[in-house]
Parts: structure tokens; sequence; C-alpha cells
């Protein structure tokens, strides 16, 4: 019992947690708190389904969800962050909440606000081990991305985009004089949020089977949760953290019920925010965030 | 000419930075722009780079007209800055402090073989080389600015207060090294510098600026003559509007 619960508890984790690497990349280089994000995610989930729904095979209707959350995610980018740079920060802030807005109303105009029900991905592919029931979605969801993380920190750690992303989040002036093009390398961030928040959504509809407009709303409460218990701008902590929220959300819901699931977990973030206020790892760019 | 600068203009909403400045640089030439705090030097600087809007006047580097070109695009043509206050990256290793530099290059080997050369110059950072840029000395992180500006593979360098904040010894260095630069590589230098004497020593001409305005322009020997100009100018005096109007006749 308290094996089959870690194994969902993973699954869901490492929804939040990739949900929480966009949150955190974009915090820890564009000090930036994107909340399109949940729209993101939401438009991964829902344009899988459509696709499906209008008869397109399962392959390309993932990838097609992917480009199409990329594109909305290079958009935010173009109308937020690129305009609105040299504004306060909160200005880039409240204009990505608009685009959450934006993309759920559209999602709404176009499909409805009802709730619908993705069909199933693999039939008869669980895996049954020791008693335990392991589903290949749930398992593939875990390794998605635990690869796409390693493939996000390598790109940090050790390329010419990585070391100028990281020189944006210290010093975007020393970035421009350097001859580095910040708005290119900065839709690389946009790219990366998009396909982490999409994968993220297109998991939760085939593990979950079912989407909605406002599915992204209570994930992306769960995936800033998990940054800031991962410690903000710390990609390896966010999954953590991501991990940790999934966990406990499966385990307060089997000993306690729906109704407490919400208290459990936030009631959790505020444990680890009294104990370290600065969450459980260091962030990326500590230099950026002060102490 | 490698570099020509006819009556730019830089503001900052109603501050208006650099009036009207025209400056030229042959190749291979050492030229030194003095002037007070706040005369509009760095302004001059960053606007020769892009990253400072032009407000009007031209600006021609290495026969293009640049003027609207973007930072990335100039130092992609061989126009580098090495900033006021070093600006290493400290989150970053000397290494990849270094590599920052070459940014719009390819890593071929030819480049790998320049930041062994920046090590040969300057030993402190081979020894340091993994280590974050945040543990360097003020003097470490200057010889890091340069071999960082070097790895652009620079036709024209411009250099902003690169003394600054340095001790006496540590301030020969880099000037030594920006003399062998200028001698070994044939870079041409543009430097901005407050230790007026001893950017003159290793400059061939020098620009004197004040209020934003190009006041005197001649070789150190004719700069060095004017003992009124150099006390105005040249930080030991206090400048006196009456020295400015005889100043600007003569030039």
């Amino acid at each position: 019992m308290i094996g089959q619960q870690i194994i969902n508890g993973v699954t869901l984790g490492s929804v939040y947690a990739m949900v929480a690497v966009a949150l955190t990349l974009s915090i820890g280089v564009l000090n930036f708190l994107n909340f399109s994000i949940p729209g993101l995610f939401m438009i991964g989930g829902m344009a899988l389904w459509a696709l499906l729904d209008a008869g397109i095979p399962w392959p390309l209707a993932v990838v097609g969800a992917l480009v199409i959350a990329v594109a909305a995610s290079l958009m935010v980018e173009r109308f937020t962050w690129r305009w609105l740079r040299g504004a306060p920060h909160f200005v880039p802030l409240v204009s990505s909440m608009a685009f959450l807005l934006l993309f759920e109303h559209i999602a709404i105009a176009y499909w409805g606000s009802d709730m619908r029900v993705v069909p199933e991905a693999f039939s008869g592919g669980d895996w049954r081990i020791a008693g335990l029931v392991i589903g290949i979605p749930q398992l593939m969801g875990l390794l998605c991305s635990i690869a796409l993380v390693a493939g996000l920190s390598w790109l940090l750690a050790s390329t010419r985009t990585g070391r100028a992303l990281r020189t944006i989040a210290e010093d975007p002036d020393t970035a421009l004089l350097l001859g580095v093009d910040i708005n290119r390398v900065v839709s690389v961030v946009f790219i990366v949020a998009g396909l982490f928040t999409a994968l993220a959504g297109i998991l939760f509809a085939i593990n979950y089977r079912q989407v909605h407009p406002f599915m992204g709303e209570a994930v992306g409460l769960k995936g800033i949760s998990a940054m800031i218990i991962g410690g903000m701008g710390n990609i390896w902590g966010s999954i953590v953290g991501g991990l940790i929220i999934g966990t406990t959300e499966v385990f307060a819901i089997s000993y306690f019920g729906a109704d407490f699931v919400d208290l459990a977990v936030f009631g959790l973030l505020l444990a680890i925010l009294i104990l370290r206020p600065t969450g459980l790892f260091r962030g990326m760019q500590p230099v950026r965030f002060g102490i | 000419m490698l570099l020509n600068v006819r009556d730019l203009d830089v503001r900052y909403g109603r501050v208006h930075a650099v009036k009207a400045m025209s400056l030229n640089l042959a190749a291979g030439e050492v030229v030194a722009v003095l002037g007070a705090n706040g005369a509009g030097k760095s302004s001059l600087l960053r606007a020769l780079l892009g990253i400072e809007r032009i407000a009007g006047g031209r600006v021609e580097f290495d026969g293009k007209d640049v003027t609207s070109w973007p930072a990335s695009r100039r130092v992609k043509e061989g126009l580098v800055l090495v900033p006021e206050g070093r600006r290493a990256i400290n989150a970053l290793t000397v290494e990849e402090n270094l590599l920052m530099g070459a940014y719009n290059r390819r890593l071929t080997s030819a480049v790998k073989k320049e930041v062994d050369e920046v090590y040969d110059r300057f030993p402190n950072l081979a020894a340091r080389r993994k280590s974050r840029a945040v543990v360097l000395s003020g003097g470490e992180q200057q010889m890091l600015a340069i071999g960082r500006g070097l790895l652009a593979a620079p036709k024209l360098m411009m250099l902003d207060e690169p003394s600054l904040g340095l001790s006496p010894r540590l301030s020969e260095e880099v000037f030594v090294a920006i003399g062998e630069l200028s001698r070994e590589k044939n870079i041409t230098i543009l430097l901005v510098e407050q230790n007026t004497h001893r950017a003159l020593e290793i400059a061939g001409r020098a620009y004197v600026v004040e209020l934003g305005r190009v006041v005197a322009v001649g070789s150190p020997e004719t700069l060095m003559s004017d003992g009124t100009m150099l006390e105005a100018y040249l930080g030991q005096g206090k400048a006196t509007s009456a020295m400015s109007k005889r100043l600007k006749v003569a030039s």
C-alpha cells in the first residue's frame, strides 16, 4: 500500500517538478515570475486532446501540442518580457497573468468549459512488480522529467548558451557589452519553459485522462510551492520540491481524504518556509537574490 | 581611419551627456580620452559600442557606418569595450569568463590557443582558471577583463578606467600590458583614464573632454606643456570658466 502511494506520489510529483523547473528557470535567469506557465500547462493538455479528437495519431498529437505551447510561450516573451524589460518588475508579472487569463478564455471559446476525456494512450500497459502497479505513462513521465532536467543542467553548465544565460542572470548590461544578443538568448528560456510545462500538461492528460481550461491553476500553485521548497533558481531543487509535494498530496488523500489535500500541502510549504526561508537548497544565482 | 566619429550626441532624458563630440583613430594608434568625473567619457565609450542610444551624429568603424548597429554586431566587427569596474561575472569560472569574450566566435583550436596566450600573459589567471571569478583580486579581475576583451579579437579595444581602484604597482602592470598589446598585437587602443600622467606616457595622442565636449586634442607633449590646462582638467586643480574659455579658443 505504502509502496503504491509512493509510486503515485512520484508520478504526480514529476508533473509538479517540471512545472517548477520552468518557473525556477524564469526566476533564476530573468528574475521574472512567469504566471503564464499554468496556461501553457493547460495548452499542452488541451491541445493534445483536441488534436487526438481531430483524429491525429498519438505521436503527431504530442509533437503538435508541444509546438503550440512553445509558440504560445514565445508570444508571452515578445509581449511581456521583451517589451517591459525596463519596467518595474511587477509589470511583466501582471502581464503574464493576463496571458494566463487569455489562454484560458481562448480555450473556453474554442473547446467550451467542460471537462474532456483523453483516450487511453497505452492499452494493457501496466507493469506489476511485487504487487505494485506501475503504469507505462507513469514511468515515462518520470524518465522524461529526469532526462529533460539533466539536459537542461548540461545546457546551463557546459554550453555557450548556458554561459550567456548565467551572464545575463548576473549582469545583463555586461552580457550586452560582450556582444550577447539578449533577446535571442532569452527566447531559449521561454522555449524551455514552454516545452517543460507543456510536456507536464501532456503527461498529466495521459495519466489522469481529463483536461479542462482551468486545469493549470491548481498545478501552477503546486509548481510555485515546489519551486520555493527547492530554493528559487535551483533546478534540481525544483525536482525534489515537486516530488515532496506530489507524495505529500497522495498520502494526504489516502489518510485524511481529498478535503485535506491543500491543507497538508500548503501546511508543509509553510512549515518549510518557517524552518528554511530560502528553501531546502541554495538557488542557482545567489548573487541575484541576495541571502 | 579605423574609427571616425562625427558630432556624436548622447542624452539621458534631459541630461546631455555627450555633445557633438568628434574624434578619429587611425589603425595602430593609442589614444587617451582625459577629463574629470562626469565629463561624458564613459557615455562616449558606451555609445560607440552601441549600448547607449546615439541621439545624433555618426560613427564609422573600419570603413562601415555602424551608427545604428546593435552592440552584438559591433563586437563581432572587432569593436570591443573593457568596461569600468571590470565587470567579471562572479558565477562563472575564470575560463568561462574568458570564453564569454569569444562569445561571437566559433570555439576553434585557434581560439583555444588564444585562451592559452592570455594565461601566458597573465599567469595569475592560469592558476585560477577553474575558480569562480569572485575569488580574484581587483588586479586579477582587471587582467581577466583585458583577457576577455582580447578573446573578442579586437581591432579597437576601448578601456574604461582600467587602473581605477588599483594599487600603484598593479596600475603599472596594467599600463605595461596595454602598451604591449598595442605593440605586439597591433591593437588600436582608446583609453579613458583619470590617471592622466600615466595615460599620457603610453598614448600617442589625447583628447581632453569637459562637460560632454572635446575641449582640446593633441600630442602628450603639447598637452603636458600647457600647465594650466593640466591643472584645470586633469585632476590637480579645479577648472574655472575663464580657463575653459581660453582653452576652447586654443583648441
